[in-house]
């Protein structure tokens, strides 16, 4: 209003005719910026981007008839006992069993279940199977593992156990609770393990 | 001869760019990302290799924390609910309908049943600091097992709502225990699980890198 009032009123600019000031169309976007910046911090620092891995576990069933137990050649069995100290204890089969004990390194329980899949490898060869899924017939050499924590061990030595199976690919593994018998076996491992199959079966099935 | 003046320009610089990338990139998150839920209790995972991811949607977490008490958490609200006006009615809780209000949208609890409406009429800001003692494990009858009777309680109340169609999928069952936990306390767990008929569950670990880069440790 005022400017046209300009306009009309002092003719004496040139040529009479006067431009209205032209205002920048241009709006300043650091207060927005600000706002939108603080706001992608705030999301960043309340949410959870990365999801947690998982683990899939198949526990045993507790009532498993002795009949379903199918028995498994011994010289395929290794066992893991889990011990205190981030120790881990094992011996191969059950007859005339040696303990020994290693740790969770690579070069430690990997290399253990390495050497035991090659011996078994060596002793049986290659054998049928059918996939799971596929059922498709294959060919593959198997070992057998359990797994028994003792009571000192932690819950991060279960994983790690469980972790080499995966690396490994042993197909066949189990968690057992550790028995009286194999107790005494880590505390004395001179005495031998008086341990036969009925038992193993019976500790497995119990 | 006059002097040549430079033109002066105006420090200003064009905030348009910055502007658009912070807003993309502000989309991004809230689309994405999702509330980090209140940690009940601290919980240090132990690293493996497995790269399954932790299902979005309808998980029943047990926690065991380093000293082995354990908590629960599960999803859903209406399972929630479901649940616990269950539980109120089968052990006589007592819990009035705004304590199972507070308990449908409570994240995670670690207290015996006859604690749990103190937990509930405490204030939410106080919650964290309540001095949870776990839920207590019976290992010789299962029926006495707080923990075996929610978890068996809560998979019947979420078989329920999926049965009315208000959620997609039954619980997927997920152990989060400490680290350091003793295993006598995790082996609790899991026999209480296999008591119940729950073969099929699943660990929480954390990211570690496959073997072979650098090798475990």
């Amino acid at each position: 209003m005022a400017e046209i009032a300009q306009d009309s009123g002092g003719g004496h600019k040139k040529g009479g005719k006067v431009r209205s000031k032209k205002m920048s169309t241009r709006i300043d976007f650091t207060p927005m910026v600000d706002l939108g910046f603080l706001l992608i911090t705030f999301f960043m620092l309340t949410t959870t981007l990365a999801k947690p891995n998982i683990m899939a576990l198949v526990m045993p069933e507790k009532d498993i008839k002795k009949e379903d137990v199918e028995p498994v050649k011994e010289s395929k069995v290794l066992t893991l006992l889990l011990g205190a100290n981030d120790k881990v204890y094992w011996y191969e089969g059950i007859t005339d069993a040696k303990l020994d004990s290693t740790d969770y390194s690579a070069e430690g329980l990997r290399q253990v279940i390495l050497n035991k899949m090659e011996k078994v490898k060596g002793q049986f060869g290659m054998e049928d199977y059918e996939d799971f899924k596929t059922k498709e017939p294959r060919k593959g050499s198997f070992i057998n593992v359990i797994i028994k924590p003792t009571k000192d061990s932690r819950y991060k030595n279960l994983v790690d156990a469980l972790d080499e199976m995966a690396i490994t690919k042993v197909r066949y593994y189990v968690i057992l609770d550790i028995s009286k018998l194999e107790e005494e076996f880590i505390k004395n491992p001179a005495a031998g393990l008086k341990f036969n199959a009925e038992q193993q079966v019976e500790a497995a099935t119990q | 001869m006059p002097k040549h003046k430079p033109k002066r320009s105006a420090p200003t610089i064009d905030m348009t760019a910055m502007c658009d990338v912070a807003f993309l990139l502000l989309t991004f998150f809230m689309l994405t990302a999702k509330a980090k839920p209140q940690e009940l209790v601290v919980v240090d995972t132990p690293s493996s290799i497995s790269e399954t991811k932790l299902p979005d949607a309808g998980t029943l977490t047990i926690m065991v924390d380093k000293d082995g008490k354990v908590f629960l958490d599960m999803a859903g609200q209406h399972t929630r609910m479901d649940l616990i006006s269950a539980m109120n009615s089968t052990y006589q809780m007592g819990l009035t309908q705004k304590e199972m209000n507070v308990f449908s949208i409570v994240g995670g609890f670690g207290v015996p049943r006859n604690q749990l409406k103190r937990f509930l009429d405490v204030e939410p800001s106080e919650r964290a600091k309540f001095p949870s003692t776990g839920i207590p494990i019976d290992s010789v009858d299962v029926n006495k097992s707080e923990l075996a009777n929610w978890i068996h309680n809560a998979r019947l109340s979420q078989f329920r709502m999926k049965q009315e169609g208000k959620v997609k999928e039954e619980y997927v069952i997920v152990v989060k225990a400490d680290a350091n936990t003793p295993y006598p306390a995790v082996q609790s767990v899991i026999n209480t699980l296999v008591d119940i008929n729950v073969n099929k569950f699943n660990l929480i670990t954390s990211m570690e890198g496959k073997p072979g880069a650098e090798g475990k440790k």
